[in-house]
Order: structure tokens, then C-alpha cells, then sequence
């Protein structure tokens, strides 16, 4: 009977342990609910009194955030496509064999993961004006955080494709596939799920790109929500009801892919991370 | 004298929510004897022995180690010493820090804690080994750690739990001799858990069958062979499994007509009441093999199985019995041959309780 | 020629393939533009020879202009502090929560998953909402701390030389908290139970048990988490353009940030690289550690 209420107060502190953490999640769907005044009472309400549910339309129409959403999405997408093509090959090879040339390749993927975007801009910008590809900002952005996003993801579905038993393989190749069959006929659809989950988690961080898109794309027709939002954030700004508003409906949608796959996200990160 | 009971159970009962996994056990065990619990899995074996450790709580019943009260004390205060079937060997510490740990822990002198080291590991046969981590041992060599880490502390009972599942049928045969051997050395109390009643009837003092969380016999590992209680200890101890046929009592009460076409009456030991419906048990190893004209089971050879020392006889067809042969024989399978057993040997048992009669 | 093409389908073509043309761009992406931020730290960069390779070569001249700047120093120790005090606040929390998600009740594996929302949203958005949590007079933070007693005055965490660069660490360790949790979480599920069952059997309390069987048995866990949080520290920019932008007066700024501004704001690429160089190397000494924690796995 114990047991019962031990596991009841356990769930209660674990609960209140996330939503302390959360807090400023709720802090940024409350603010952005609240009036231009609202927001500067003190103390701060922490529900708002009068609700101003017409404050998303009317920030989505201000900042023109259908634009800037869809830019994300194009990055973002394009991204995880070319991500997805380049890496999940690698991932396969590097998980199939275990010799010298595998370590090395490993080694040098894992360290090219490291490096920071804003250290990497400036060779990247430079070279990228040099060949004329900042004609093509978007295209550019995306090679860009390819190439940050990529070492990533190869690590994460390596570990996928280890737990899919090479015997499989072998007993295709026995029936008469080549490789390439082998490969894309028995491999790749078990593979399946945890290469979705890592593509995801790679469409989730280039839809949040900051310093690249920033630093590449001067249009502002083509810019995307995160530079949107940026520059919304003047230095002096104040209307906080409409930024917190712009970040709702930018983050939202990243919100919720992730409640959905929350434990294949979770299982994935960990199976892959500490390898 | 109660301090002669180095382990009193009395009424103990174990819940998992609502699954009663323990019920009424009562149980005593005196100081210096070796205790095997048997039964099949989820028979409540290993919840007990980990009861016994504090590791799992009891719902009710009292329990007392060296006369006292353990049922709320911490597994750390129970001066019991416990081995488990993973050996559960510190990865990061080699074997003298292993089997020092309990000593560390006391803060004993670091002169004391050399001469026990080089005591126990004498015994155990390790003296060469002390400086290397488990992962570098053998089975046989983790499993002898495992016990020299308990035998260091000196504890008021030594608990086993399966420690010889993970090794090779020889050395497991070999294990049961050095343990055993080890226990009487010692003077300990033991209480040991396996599922395999080989062990437990080779190793054992006094045996201990449960099923579905209940003792259904404790006794002499030969007493339980010569006098099940109940069918289903009879089928559990033993190897190979005593054949059980349906039967109904004579019309005098002294014999047995079996059930199963084409087998006869067998007499056995007392009187039972006419017509009543039972199981008789049949040890493989006391049906002998005569001649068909006098034996009171004919049965139709399917299987002969030799393997140089004994021979296994399984009829064939409906009739399921295995008999065991000494030495080699010459019945080849499609033979015929009859049997019979002596009186005293044939098991009967209530054919709805299981009880023995 | 056929056997190039049969060995493309069947056999080490095929690998070979898969292999080196993500490798090839890679290298293209990620390697060159390092060698190439070298090269330009070596050289005289200005708005028209950036078009081409050619530049003048002025050996050391950037790095000493840089070294010898006054913000150069100041800068380098705030980013220490940043990371030593981001890396320990992350890993002290984090840890207390992986500890507690230990303990084996309903629900406990998806309350836990829950706190990764901090690591998948936009760093803008998270440097966002804690701008205005930081906020001097009207941030909620300030609300918190007056009602706890902790402060009496506002602090303006965004504006004061002394708060700024500690209101962008407050903010990196909450963003950070949720992946070193869930990694520490990882490895201690790592350590078989029947060790604690064992220790506690020889007399160990629940804290000697944490000392002697735990910490140990993490330490290359504790290696991994530690070097990986010392490079995401170091990659950290968002928060920093989101919150204080580095200033006031470089009070909150950090040498990655500050290579961008040298970059993107006064258009001295020759120092953005000279920096990047610096910091780079930094962070390679960090991930070798990182790589090599990892290999060294103590498994029972």
C-alpha cells in the first residue's frame, strides 16, 4: 500500500520538477495573450485577465510571418532532404564495416560536428561570395548547415543500422540480390523508423537556423522566422506581447512534432549520443 | 533455544500489489544447515531469499535472523552475505578490492584486512588472482570471488540465489562439491536457490519445495524422494520425472487397477478405499524388467536411449513410461516387455488432490 | 570499365560510393572553409579583395592586433567564465534530475522526456522568452527573487556591465539542463542493479553507495557529458544576439560571438577568421577528449 502512495508523491515532485522547468515555456504563451499594458504590470499576472486571442493574426499579418515561416521551411526542408541523401549512406557504410579506414572516417565525422557555426561563417562567406553563391542565399544556407547538421545525423543512424542484424544482409545477398538490393530492398525499410526520427530531429534544428541564415541572407523576402524574429527584437523594443506572439507561432509547430514523437526522440538520442 | 534457529520465518506474506506472492510461509532453519529452496519459475523462491535479505519487503509474518527481529531493518544491518547468479562483482575494482569492500566500509585496519584477504582467498583458491578485475576472469574464477566477498564478512547466513546457472554442466558438477565443501568448512548456515533439484538434492541438508508462492514439502533431500507429499513434488524431485498413470482401487483395497488398455493391477503398500479414483506414481529407475508372463505392465518399446552407463526405455503409443535400465540392454525398439514394481514403491495419489494417500 | 560499374553494384564500389561522396562534402564544407579561415587569418582581408584569393600576406600581424587589443582579454575571460559556469550549473542540475528519474515510478519516462523541449526549440525563441524573463523592471525573474527575499532591488540583467554576461548564463543553463540530463540518465541505467543490491548487502548506505559504485562507474559517462557540454557552450550564439548582443560594452561578450561581430559587423574578416582560428583549436583539444572518454568504456 506504501509502495502506491511513495509512486503518487513521486509523480506529484516530478511533475512540479517539470513544470518549474517548463515555466518559461508557459511565461511565452501567457505573455503573448496578455495587452501591450498588461505586460508591464507588477507584479506580472501569471494568468492573463482578458485574453487577447486576436493578437496571433494580427502579429502574422504585421511581420508578414507567412513569408518568413515558409523560408524556414524551405531551409528546413532542404536540409534534412540533402542531409537524409548525403548521410544515410555514409551511416550504413560506417556501420557495416570495422577496420582502420572506418575509425578514421568515424574520427573525422565526429570532429567536423564540432566546430561552431559562428567561427565557420566567415571562411563559409567569404568562400560562398567567391563562387558566387550568395546570388543564391537560400541554396547557400542550406549547403551550409548541411554540412553542420550531417556528422549528426550519420551518428545517430550509424546506430540504427548496427541494431539491424547483418545476417538479414547476408541471407538477401544468398537469395540473389546485389548490394544495392540488399541495401534498399531489406536494410533500408527496417532501418525506416529510426532514420525518420533523426531526419525530424534534423528538420527541427535547421528550421531554428540562426547565425548562417543571418549572416548569408541580406533579402528580406527570403530570410527566415529566426531572423524575422531578430529583427523584431530592436534594441528598444517593447511591444513583448507581440514578440512572445511571433515566437508562439514559430515554435508551436516544433512543439508539437515533438510531444508526438517525444520517446522515439528520446530513444534515439540516446542510443546514438553516447557513442 | 531460540538462538540455535539461526532463521525463523513465521507467517510470511509477500504482495505485488495484487498478486500474493508469498503465502504463510513458515520456515526454520538451525544454525550450520544448508537449505535448498527448489520449484519451478515464479514459485516465490527468489522473492523469498531476497526477503530474507531485505531487498524486497514483507507484507506480514515476522522473520528473525540470529534471534532477532529483521522484518524493517535494512539489508546493509543484516550481517547476511548474499551470492547472485550475475556474481555482481564490482566492474571497477579488482579482487582484493572487491573482496575487501565490506572491510573498507568498517574502516578496518589495513593489517586485518590483508590477513583476511589472504585467509579467504587461500580458500576460495584466488591467491594469484588478486590483482586482476573481473573482467579478466573466467566464470568459475567470478563465481569464487562472488563467494569469498560473502565468506570475508563472517555473516549469520550465507544466501545463494542460482549462483551455477550461468556456468557449463562440468563445472557446475564441480562448483556443487567446492561449495558444499566450503559451507562445512565454514560452519555456515546456508540457504540456497535453484530450480534444478539435482543440486538441490546433492548439496542440501534439508529441502525446501515450493509452488505458487506456497512450501508444499520440506524435508531430507531423500525423504522427499522416498515420501512425496504430493504429486507434484513427487514429479519434481527425481530424474528422470516418475510416471504418473490414472488408476482406480481394487475392489479389496490393497490393489490398484490402471486405468490405460493393456495394463494390469499393481499391489500396493496399506489399504485404500475401493473404487476410489487416484494417480499412481511410478519411479523410471524401480520398474524392473521380467518376464511378460508374470509382469503386471506389458509395454510396447518406442525409444531406446543408451548412454553407456544407463539405458532409458519410452513406450510407445498412448502409454507414457519411462523405465530406467543399469547398465546396457538388449531390447531393441518394437520389443515388448513387461514390468513390475514392488508395493512399497508404488506411489498413489488422490487423482483430484494430488495429495498422497 | 564493366568492372567498375559491377563493382559499383555489387561489392566495395558500392561502399565506396556511399562513403566518400557525403565525406567529399564535407570536406568541401567544412574542411576547406577551416584550412581556409587559417590561410585568411594570415592574410590582409578588406571589403575588395574579397573576391579573390590573393591576398597580402601579413603573417602574424592579425593575431598580435588581436592579442594586443584591450576587449581581447576581458572577452576571453568571460567566455571561460561562461562555459565553466554554464558546464557546472548543467551537469549539477542535471545530474540531481537524472538522479531523481532513477527511482522507478509510472510516468517517470515520459515526465523526463518532456524537459527536451528546451533542446529542440529555435535558440532564438529560447533567447527570446528569457530577453523578456530578464527584463529590468518588468521580467518576471526580478518578480521571483524580490517575492523570495533573494534581492531587494532590481537587477537589470541586460543593461548592468556587472549582471549581463550572468543573464545570458542563467539562460544557457536552463537551454542546457535537459540533454545533460538525459545523457547522465543513460548511464546511470548503465549500472546493473544487483551492484547497489550487493554494496547495500555489505553494509554501504545510500551515499557510500553513490561514492564507491556510482561516480566511479560514470566516469566516462561524466567525461562524455562534460567535453560535449564544452563544445555546445562554445558553439552557443543565439542566445548571446537574442539577449545582450554581447554588450553592454563587451561586459557579456564572448569570443564566438565576438568573431562574428569582427566578421559581420565591422567587416574586418581578417580578424573574424584570426579568432575563429584561435577558438577552434580550443574546441578540437575539447572534442579529442570528448572521443577518447567514450572509447574507454568500463564494462563489466
Amino acid at each position: 500500500m506504501t509502495e502506491k502512495w511513495t509512486n503518487r508523491i513521486l509523480l506529484l515532485v516530478a511533475l512540479a520538477l517539470a513544470a518549474l522547468y517548463l515555466f518559461p515555456l508557459y511565461w511565452m504563451y501567457v505573455t503573448s495573450l496578455k495587452t501591450g499594458s498588461e505586460i508591464f504590470a507588477t507584479p506580472p499576472g501569471m494568468v492573463p485577465t482578458n485574453p487577447q486571442w486576436g493578437v496571433f493574426a494580427y502579429v502574422w499579418e504585421l511581420r508578414g510571418m507567412g513569408r518568413f515561416l515558409w523560408n524556414s521551411a524551405i531551409i528546413a526542408s532542404g536540409t534534412m532532404a540533402l542531409t537524409a541523401i548525403l548521410g544515410t549512406g555514409c551511416a550504413y557504410v560506417l556501420a557495416r564495416y570495422r577496420n582502420i579506414w572506418i575509425d578514421v572516417a568515424l574520427f573525422l565525422v565526429l570532429m567536423l560536428q564540432v566546430l561552431p557555426a559562428s567561427l565557420m561563417i566567415t571562411p563559409l562567406f567569404v568562400g560562398f561570395s567567391q563562387f558566387g553563391l550568395l546570388n543564391h542565399p537560400q541554396l547557400a544556407v542550406i549547403l551550409a548547415v548541411t554540412a553542420k547538421v550531417m556528422p549528426f545525423f550519420v551518428v545517430l543512424v550509424r546506430a540504427t543500422f548496427m541494431s539491424v542484424p547483418g545476417e538479414l544482409e547476408e541471407a538477401a545477398l544468398v537469395d540473389g540480390n546485389s548490394r544495392i538490393g540488399a541495401f534498399w530492398f531489406i536494410v533500408l525499410p527496417l532501418a525506416r523508423n529510426g532514420i525518420l526520427v533523426s531526419a525530424i530531429l534534423i528538420f527541427m534544428q535547421a528550421f531554428g537556423e540562426f547565425v548562417y541564415s543571418k549572416s548569408i541572407i541580406q533579402a528580406v523576402e527570403l530570410q527566415p522566422a529566426s531572423v524575422g524574429l531578430n529583427a523584431f527584437m530592436g534594441p528598444n523594443t517593447t511591444e513583448w506581447n507581440n514578440i512572445m506572439a511571433y515566437a508562439t507561432i514559430y515554435v508551436t509547430p516544433i512543439l508539437a512534432i515533438f510531444v508526438i514523437l517525444q520517446r522515439r526522440i528520446v530513444s534515439g538520442l540516446t542510443s546514438g549520443a553516447l557513442k | 533455544m531460540s538462538a540455535e534457529k539461526q532463521i525463523e520465518l513465521v507467517g510470511i506474506n509477500k504482495h505485488y500489489g495484487s498478486f500474493h506472492a508469498l503465502k504463510d510461509i513458515n520456515l526454520t532453519i538451525p544454525k550450520g544447515q544448508f537449505v535448498a529452496l527448489v520449484g519451478p519459475s515464479g514459485c516465490g523462491k527468489s522473492t523469498l531469499l531476497r526477503s530474507l535479505a531485505g531487498l524486497e519487503s514483507i507484507s506480514g509474518g515476522t522473520m528473525k535472523i540470529g534471534g532477532e527481529v529483521m522484518n524493517d531493518v535494512p539489508p546493509r544491518k543484516r550481517d547476511v552475505a548474499m551470492v547472485f547468479q550475475s556474481y555482481a562483482l564490482y566492474p571497477h575494482m579488482t579482487v582484493e578490492q572487491n573482496l575487501t569492500y565490506s572491510l573498507r566500509l568498517k574502516r578496518v585496519s589495513k593489517e586485518e584486512m590483508k590477513r583476511a584477504t589472504e585467509e579467504v582467498a587461500k580458500t576460495i583458491g584466488l591467491s594469484q588472482l588478486l590483482h586482476r578485475y573481473p573482467r579478466e576472469l573466467s566464470g568459475g574464477q567470478r563465481q569464487r570471488v562472488a563467494m569469498g566477498r560473502a565468506i570475508i564478512r563472517h555473516p549469520k547466513a550465507f544466501l545463494f540465489d542460482e549462483p551455477l546457472s550461468n556456468l557449463d554442466a562440468a563445472l557446475r558438477v564441480h562448483m556443487r562439491k567446492e561449495i558444499r565443501a566450503l559451507h562445512d568448512r565454514l560452519g555456515a548456515t546456508s540457504v540456497y536457490v535453484t530450480h534444478d533439484q539435482i543440486e538441490a538434492m546433492t548439496m542440501a541438508d534439508h529441502v525446501v519445495v515450493m509452488r505458487d508462492g506456497v512450501i508444499e514439502q520440506q524435508g531430507s533431500p531423500l525423504e522427499l524422494y522416498d515420501r512425496p507429499a504430493t504429486k507434484f513434488v513427487a514429479g519434481f524431485i527425481g530424474s528422470p520425472a516418475m510416471n504418473f498413470l490414472p488408476a482406480t482401487i481394487g475392489p479389496d483395497g490393497r490393489s490398484v487397477h490402471l486405468d490405460a488398455d493393456g495394463l494390469g493391477n499393481l499391489f500396493i503398500k496399506g489399504v485404500q478405499d475401493p473404487g476410489r479414483k487416484v494417480i499412481v506414481g511410478l519411479r523410471p529407475e524401480h520398474l524392473e524388467v521380467g518376464p511378460i508372463s508374470t509382469a503386471a505392465i506389458t509395454l510396447p518399446i518406442g525409444v531406446v536411449e543408451s548412454t553407456g552407463s544407463v539405458t532409458y526405455l519410452t513406450g510407445s503409443g498412448d502409454v507414457d513410461l519411462t523405465v530406467v535400465v543399469t547398465g546396457r540392454s538388449d531390447i531393441r525398439p518394437g520389443a515388448h516387455v513387461g514390468l513390475s514394481i514392488a508395493p512399497e514403491r508404488v506411489h498413489v495419489f488422490d487423482a483430484e488432490t494430488g495429495q498422497a494417500l | 570499365m564493366n568492372r567498375l560499374l559491377s563493382g559499383l553494384r555489387d561489392g566495395k564500389g558500392f561502399d565506396i560510393v556511399l562513403v566518400t561522396v557525403p565525406l567529399l562534402f564535407l570536406f568541401a564544407l567544412s574542411g576547406l572553409p577551416l584550412i581556409y579561415n587559417v590561410v585568411m587569418s594570415f592574410q590582409e582581408v578588406d571589403m575588395f579583395s574579397l573576391g579573390t584569393f590573393a591576398r597580402p600576406w601579413v603573417g602574424f600581424n592579425n593575431y598580435i592586433a588581436v592579442f594586443s587589443q584591450p576587449e581581447t582579454w576581458p572577452i576571453m575571460r568571460n567566455t571561460l567564465v561562461f562555459v565553466v559556469v554554464s558546464i557546472a550549473g548543467q551537469f549539477a542540475i542535471g545530474f540531481g534530475l537524472a538522479l531523481f528519474f532513477t527511482l522507478k515510478f509510472p510516468g517517470a519516462s515520459y515526465i523526463r522526456g518532456l524537459f527536451l523541449a528546451s533542446w529542440v526549440m529555435p535558440g532564438l525563441v529560447v533567447g527570446a522568452i528569457w530577453n523578456w524573463i530578464l527584463a529590468g523592471d518588468f521580467g518576471v525573474l526580478n518578480y521571483i527573487l524580490k517575492s523570495l527575499g533573494i534581492i531587494s532591488e532590481n537587477i537589470f540583467w541586460r543593461s548592468d556591465t556587472a549582471w549581463s554576461l550572468w543573464g545570458v548564463v542563467i539562460a544557457n543553463i536552463w537551454n542546457g539542463v535537459a540533454f545533460n540530463m538525459i545523457l547522465l540518465a543513460v548511464g546511470l541505467a548503465g549500472i546493473p542493479r544487483d551492484l547497489y543490491e550487493a554494496a547495500a548487502l555489505d553494509g554501504a548506505t545510500a551515499w557510500q553507495r553513490f561514492w564507491t559504485i556510482t561516480l566511479p562507474m560514470m566516469r566516462s559517462t561524466i567525461g562524455a557529458v562534460i567535453s560535449l557540454g564544452l563544445i555546445f557552450t562554445l558553439q552557443q550564439f543565439d542566445l548571446f544576439a537574442a539577449i545582450t548582443s554581447g554588450g553592454p560594452a563587451n561586459s557579456s561578450n564572448v569570443a564566438q560571438y565576438w568573431a562574428w561581430e569582427q566578421s559581420f559587423r565591422q567587416y574586418d574578416f581578417a580578424k573574424g577568421s584570426t579568432i575563429s582560428v584561435v577558438m577552434i583549436a580550443v574546441v578540437l583539444v575539447a572534442s579529442i577528449i570528448y572521443v577518447r572518454s567514450t572509447r574507454h568504456e568500463v564494462r563489466g
